[in-house]
């Protein structure tokens, strides 16, 4: 293998990597901001004035100081390899993800397969999490972690291949290529309550209010990572920043048009993480708006409710494309 | 290397039958101070409850009786800290009833003043709290919570110009007030309460009708009439649960009889019902601001002489008890005097102790949860339970 | 379900667009009311320069968590306080000690923030109070000014009344 080779084997995903870091640790200092502002304070202000822009450094390198505290009875395997196992999949998902229409690491025919398998696999880390501790308030959390995730994957799947059904095809890069013409969030009726279960669903996979039972401050005080601290605490955090910007890129991938928009096709991936960003602002908007729901209802809520729904709504765009005459657009 | 003991006491909490024995110890994001509830957990509903207080006793009776009265009134306010106006109010009322002690009519206004502010107050800190509770520290809840507290801060600022202080005043002293109000202090107060309505009402606009608020608080924490009046339960649980009791109409006080507000009543019992009470309770609350300021006698604010010794007040031999609506229900003090300057017994009886031991009835059967909505829905602070 | 949640989220896009209520301390002060009840001290007579303190302990007698210490030195014309210590890490701010002195000599300040990295620097000697009392703004109440206020007489009631449109 020579030289160029190795480059180029390596290189491109060191880089996705390093970018993506540095990108989600400042996306949590937008949350930060934002949500300060909806709630009529100032974020972080003074470490890099006059906006914080130094905070996410800072808060970088204070967890990187700080002790490392294994409980004494906790399973030092398990407890020790969760943070990993929780950060991989949520890393791995970007792979696949394609920023333009030959900006991708990996261009799989089963695109859109893989990034719902992969980010699946976050529930494994996250029990391990809460079983390793040997602590019953994070046994508490993630029990109730696996009840909602995997209660909610199911229809998360199921919304998520709306627009594939649409399109005709797995590959993400088609699915993009199929809303030249139109968006899929602006499909009359099927658009519109397919992003909003989708965004639904993602929520609760993501565990975010109105979802967050399993991490529940006021109840479990930190859930699952409640025996978690320094760099091993920072890896959980950003396993699942990186996860949750992860499923907006998919969001915007599937129903907001990926990378289409007016100008020059190298504007392609600043329209796509541009979308991606609004997305997750949409969601830090709805964090932080409504109180948490409680287990046993978000459970009935999955059940009940959203799983004949997508299932409808995966029938429905069989109808559509049946109409329209089968095949892709 | 893991201690063989300590494994011991681990396994001792399952105690069969699938049971998890989980501890919500004192310290608690959402323990409203410091109280400790041992939970018997079948998955996810409270089989049984212990609850354990007396982590904030800080012997206030005990403090009663080697302070004189002029000295008391500013420690009284620390029992109940979320409300210190109601909890003064309390003492002084006391001290005045066994003294047979006038108290000149402006003072009694100002006394009404500042204990509906304060009641406002209250009930902002208790929304912000048990939204957060329900929500998360970083969730919607907080939201509402720094929403709260931006007006409370409002409110603050009138006590601070008032008084000085703006969490424990002592603003009252036996015979009437310590402070008159400074020269623009009634327009201030106006416009506060004015913003204050109005804000409220973009809290109702987020909380009413959302779906997932009132699953949260309907059918849940019922406390039912005779078991609200077999435990002692008073405030705003009570009149949650269908019994219109409220001291300031039952035994008025401190001239309450000349203003007209209404006691607002609900009858389902549960953590929604009581909700709707202290929302009301707000509206009320500032409809007796506006009548005070509106009717505010001049006059002197004390019927005793300003203080000068430690020594001032000297009530004859007797006993007496007198009692305030706080925010949090009725607030009692019951006082011995053996004819010196120092009480030869004060008890206090605290709204939120009495209302705390409901908690043990209500709690099982539901799921961890609603654990903590219906605390914060009996909204307890613990000065007032442990004393 | 949906009007109610959206009604939520306008109530927080609202606020998204009012201006934040931070005050950035310690860069911006805020104003502190005239009746504030800080830092204690101990102060002059503006006219003689001479200390107002005659050590008559009626501060350390009413003070509830008793954390004023005196001492009386007799003197000729007057008496002075030989010692005055006040244990401010565990004062409660309660404004008692200032409302009986009778010469005005303690009072409150319109400061607050004196911390330190050692509890021991909080123990203020006479010498401290009477620095404080000339470097920070005094707030309004003095004794005097306090007990006239709750005077009963109607004629302590019209100064009282003069007193508040005076400020």
């Amino acid at each position: 293998m020579t030289g160029t080779d190795l480059l180029w084997l390596v290189g491109p995903p060191f880089l996705l990597l390093n970018g993506l870091l540095l990108f989600i640790a400042y996306l949590t200092l937008l949350e930060r901001k934002f949500a300060a502002r909806l709630q009529s304070r100032v974020g972080p202000y003074r470490v890099g004035r006059p906006h914080g822009w130094l905070q996410p450094i800072a808060d970088a390198l204070k967890l990187l100081l700080k002790e490392d505290i294994v409980p004494a009875l906790a399973d030092p395997t398990v407890y020790n390899l969760a943070p990993i196992v929780f950060l991989v999949p949520a890393f791995l998902m970007y792979a696949a993800i394609p920023f333009a229409p030959r900006l991708a690491l990996a261009d799989l025919q089963i695109g859109l397969v893989f990034v719902l398998a992969v980010s699946s696999l976050e529930i494994v880390g996250l029990f391990m999490c809460g079983w390793g501790s040997n602590n019953k308030y994070a046994l508490l959390s993630a029990m109730r972690a696996v009840n909602q995730i995997i209660s909610y994957e199911v229809p998360f799947i199921l919304v998520a291949l709306v627009p594939a059904v649409l399109a005709g095809s797995l590959r993400l890069q088609d699915l993009v290529d199929a809303q030249r013409g139109l968006w899929f969030v602006a499909y009359p009726g099927l658009g519109q309550l397919a992003f909003v279960a989708f965004l639904v669903t993602a929520l609760a996979s993501e565990n975010r209010i109105p979802f967050d039972i399993v991490e529940a401050e006021s109840e479990l005080v930190a859930g699952f990572r409640v025996e978690y601290s320094g760099m091993k605490f920072a890896l959980i955090q950003l396993a699942e920043f990186t996860h949750l910007f992860g499923v907006a890129c998919l969001g915007t991938l599937l129903f907001l048009g990926g990378w289409l928009g007016p100008g020059p096709a190298a504007l392609g991936p600043a329209w796509f993480v541009g979308k991606a960003v609004l997305l997750f602002l949409l969601v830090i908007w709805v964090r932080w708006s409504f109180i948490r729901i409680r287990v046993d209802q978000i459970l009935g809520l999955s059940w009940k409710v959203f799983l004949p729904a997508t299932l409808g709504l995966l029938l429905l765009a069989g109808a559509v494309v049946a109409a329209r005459g089968g095949g892709g657009v | 290397m893991p201690d063989p003991d300590a494994r011991a006491v681990i396994e001792l909490g399952y105690g069969g039958n699938e049971r998890l024995v989980m501890n919500m110890g004192p310290q608690h994001p959402s323990a409203h101070g410091v109280f400790r509830m041992i939970l018997t957990l079948e998955g996810e509903t409270i089989v049984a409850v212990d609850p354990i207080i007396g982590y904030l006793h800080r012997c206030h009776e005990k403090l009663g009786e080697t302070l004189t009265y002029v000295q008391y009134p500013s420690i009284a306010s620390k029992t109940d800290y979320v409300a210190a106006m109601t909890a003064e109010l309390c003492y002084v009322r006391a001290a005045e009833q066994l003294g047979q002690i006038e108290v000149p009519k402006r003072a009694q206004y100002l006394r009404v003043l500042c204990a509906e502010l304060q009641r406002v107050a209250s009930h902002l800190l208790w929304l912000g709290t048990w939204c957060m509770d329900m929500g998360g520290a970083l969730g919607g809840g907080a939201t509402l919570f720094l929403y709260c507290f931006r007006e409370r801060e409002r409110i603050l600022d009138l006590f601070e110009a008032l008084t000085g202080a703006r969490l424990l005043y002592g603003f009252h002293q036996v015979g009437g007030t310590r402070y008159d109000l400074p020269a623009d202090w009634a327009d201030r107060c106006r416009q506060t309460v004015d913003d204050v309505e109005g804000r409220l009402d973009e809290y109702e606009a987020m909380l009413a009708g959302n779906t997932i608020f009132l699953v949260r608080t309907q059918g849940v924490g019922v406390i039912s009439p005779e078991l609200a009046q077999e435990v002692g339960v008073s405030g705003p649980l009570i009149r949650g649960s269908g019994i219109a009791y409220d001291v300031r109409r039952a035994e008025p006080y401190s001239a309450y009889e000349e203003f007209t507000f209404d006691v607002p009543v609900e009858a389902a019992g549960d953590c929604y019902a009581r909700y709707r009470v202290r929302m009301q309770e707000f509206r009320q609350s500032i409809r007796i601001v506006r009548q005070v300021l509106d009717g505010l006698p001049a006059g002197p604010i004390s019927s005793r002489p300003g203080v000068k010794s430690v020594g001032q007040v000297k009530l004859p031999k007797g006993e007496a008890y007198a009692r305030v609506e706080g925010p949090r229900g009725e607030v009692g003090i019951y006082l011995v005097s053996d004819g010196s300057t120092k009480p030869y017994r004060m008890k206090w009886r605290g709204a939120s102790f009495s209302n705390l031991a409901v908690a043990g009835d209500i709690l099982p059967g539901h799921k961890v949860a609603d654990a903590v909505a219906i605390l914060g829905s009996i909204d307890p602070v613990f000065g007032e339970v442990d004393r | 379900m949906a009007r109610a949640s959206a009604r939520a989220m306008v109530v927080t896009l609202r606020n998204l667009f009012r201006r934040p209520v931070t005050v950035h301390y310690p860069d911006v002060v805020r104003p502190y009311p005239d009746r504030f009840r800080g830092v204690l001290a101990l102060t002059y007579d503006p006219e003689t320069g001479e200390e107002n303190c005659i050590g008559c302990r009626l501060c350390e007698y009413i003070c509830p968590p008793q954390v004023i210490k005196v001492e009386m030195l007799k003197a000729e014309k007057r008496n002075y306080a030989k010692i005055f210590f006040l244990e401010l890490y565990a004062c409660e701010f309660c404004e008692l000690c200032v409302q009986v002195c009778p010469t005005d000599a303690i009072i409150m300040l319109k400061t607050f923030d004196l911390a330190v990295a050692d509890r021991r620097e909080l123990l203020l000697d006479k010498d401290r109070l009477h620095a404080l009392g000339r470097q920070f703004q005094p707030s309004w109440a003095t004794g005097t000014g306090l007990r006239a206020m709750q005077a009963p007489a109607p004629r302590g009631g019209e100064k009282a009344a003069a007193r508040d449109t005076a400020e």
